[in-house]
């Protein structure tokens, strides 16, 4: 009579122990959402979202914390619902940063690439002005000039290399810098075209 | 039974009595909501202020406890508390709130210094590239710094750009780099033209030049000498100034002559070796000297030898003490080049023999000695 009385506390016990046993942290989910940060991160969150990649950071710090509070916790009492749904949330969240980011980079891409190609055709209008130019009043000024219009062609190199590393903004204002003074370089051309254009440049001398 | 009733009913009205009490008294929210918006407007503050760019650091400790309290909060959110029960999770936003607060302040002010910073860093660069803009154009000398003021040019632009974007670590890092840029220039210019501040150089300039006055005393014949830091041709006959013009030199005189092609006017010794009269020479009238001599052949020679001039190059020649085609055309390669009147004079009072003596100066306070100084001691200024 004694022994089913002594068996029941313990099976429960045992029922309780297996059942509170069974909370484990969603380490996989954890990892998945730990890869999207990553991700979203390679996609340039950190530089175009930098504000919403730092709260992903801070909630994937959270995720650990809680994760660590709860194993610190006795298995009886463990419960990794608050976890489970924190993971969920900056899952969602990482993927869409990482969406947003991917879109942003795009967008400084064409910007950038767009001021390349003008400052490009700014360059060469420049070369074919002083190709034009003739030997003039001034041929230190010319000289010059055909120096000024070389150093711009050579940065243009700079910009796609800017580009090719995904330095966009750099890329950008650098461009945005030589089609201002390839612009500068063509007037100053054209005015002094128009001053001497009807002069003949001098005969090639040896000096 | 009534007894039983009657205590039933009490229980169940001390109950409800409980129960509106606790309605009354304990639906209070878990966390006021005033608290997590005034968080989060200071986030949007930080946001606004670029604190993930200005101070990763402070930005990250923020956003690490808004977003474990953000959970807390979202998790919390339909749980009942009593209102003498203490709360921990408004007293956390309270605390990061009070935190947040003293950081926008601070970032504001961190921000407001590096606009400063940047700005100042900004106008020091403009101002030192138009200093040295000046400079190197008074001495025409812009040659010499080949690609370098367009490449300075381009990162101060640059910097302008970042400046008006708001992006003022990246502006102050593009004005540094420019002012890389402007102190190789300073270098490119002291080690190019170094010899017109050199005393010893100036020294045997000097000499030269004595010896040439000497000869002409000494023959009672004419004699020339050209200083290309001053500009100026100087006739003497018998050993005294007759005449002395300003003269224009090569695109890019101010060199040493190496090559032809450099645009640079020689300095050394010469002789007037032949007079070109109207009609034979596109430049009014033209003393042609007998460059290259024996002493730019050796030194052409040895330059060549060591690479420091590229095989394909030859030594150049036909320079000439020149006037101007026309005034549209004005313009000379390496020659020395004076204004028709004063060619003129010039022509008719120089025979064929006449010593030409060319040197970088004859005062060690010259023009290019002064901008060298100039530069140098300005140096430090960015």
């Amino acid at each position: 009579m004694t022994r089913p009385s002594k068996t029941v506390p313990v099976l429960c016990a045992v029922l309780l122990l297996i059942l509170g046993g069974c909370a484990q942290p969603p380490t996989e989910q954890i990892n998945a959402a730990e890869q999207a940060i990553k991700e979203a991160q390679q996609s340039g969150a950190a530089i175009y979202l930098a504000d919403e990649y730092a709260k992903l950071e801070g909630s994937l710090a959270t995720i650990k914390k809680e994760v660590a509070d709860q194993d610190a916790k006795f298995a009886l009492f463990r419960d990794y619902g608050k976890v489970d749904q924190l993971v969920a949330t900056t899952k969602s969240e990482a993927d869409r940063v990482k969406i947003e980011a991917v879109k942003k980079m795009e967008e400084a891409k064409a910007v950038a690439t767009q001021a390349h190609h003008v400052a490009q055709d700014e360059v060469k209008r420049a070369l074919e002005l002083v190709a034009k130019a003739p030997a003039g009043k001034d041929r230190a000024a010319l000289e010059s000039i055909k120096t000024d219009a070389e150093a711009l062609k050579a940065s243009l190199n700079d910009v796609q290399m800017m580009i090719d590393k995904a330095d966009y903004l750099a890329a950008q204002t650098k461009a945005k810098a030589i089609q201002e003074k390839s612009q500068a370089l063509s007037r100053e051309i054209e005015t002094a075209l128009a001053k001497i254009g009807k002069g003949k440049p001098a005969a090639g001398k040896k000096k | 039974m009534n007894s039983f009733h009657q205590n039933g009913r009490m229980f169940a009205c001390g109950t409800a009595a409980l129960a509106l009490a606790a309605f009354a008294t304990g639906c209070v929210e878990a966390v006021p909501e005033e608290v997590v918006e005034a968080v989060e407007s200071i986030d949007r503050d930080l946001m606004q202020l670029r604190a993930s760019e200005i101070s990763p650091d402070d930005y990250a400790r923020f956003t690490h406890q808004w977003m474990a309290l953000k959970a807390r909060v979202e998790a919390e959110d339909d749980a009942i508390r009593w209102p003498w029960e203490p709360n921990d999770l408004e007293s956390s936003l309270r605390l990061l709130q009070e935190e947040g607060i003293q950081t926008v302040a601070r970032l504001t002010e961190q921000r407001e210094l590096l606009r400063r910073s940047a700005e100042e860093q900004l106008a020091r660069v403009e101002d030192r590239s138009r200093v040295i803009a000046r400079h190197v154009s008074t001495i025409d000398s812009r040659l010499v710094l080949g690609q370098k003021p367009v490449e300075t040019e381009l990162l101060i632009k640059q910097a302008r750009s970042f400046y008006e974007q708001g992006q003022y670590g990246q502006s102050l890092a593009a004005s540094d780099q420019a002012a890389q840029s402007l102190a190789t220039q300073a270098l490119l210019l002291n080690s190019e033209l170094g010899r017109y501040a050199n005393r010893e150089r100036i020294a045997r300039w000097q000499q030269m030049a004595k010896e040439t006055v000497e000869w002409s005393r000494r023959h009672r014949t004419s004699a020339i000498v050209v200083s290309k830091a001053e500009r100026r041709l100087t006739l003497y006959r018998n050993g005294q100034k007759v005449l002395s013009y300003p003269v224009r030199l090569g695109f890019n005189g101010i060199r040493e002559k190496r090559y032809q092609g450099d645009g640079a006017t020689p300095e050394g010794r010469y002789r007037v070796t032949g007079k070109r009269g109207q009609g034979e020479t596109q430049f009014y009238r033209a003393l042609v000297l007998d460059y290259p001599n024996a002493e730019d052949r050796r030194r052409f020679l040895l330059e060549r030898k060591t690479g420091h001039i590229p095989a394909s190059r030859g030594i150049g020649g036909q320079i000439e003490i020149h006037g101007i085609e026309n005034e549209l055309m004005a313009q000379t390669l390496g020659c020395v080049m004076l204004d028709n009147p004063q060619m003129a004079l010039l022509f008719s009072r120089v025979e064929k023999g006449t010593p030409v003596t060319i040197v970088g100066a004859l005062h060690e306070q010259n023009s290019v000695a002064l901008v060298l100084a100039n530069l140098s001691a300005r140096t430090n200024e960015i």
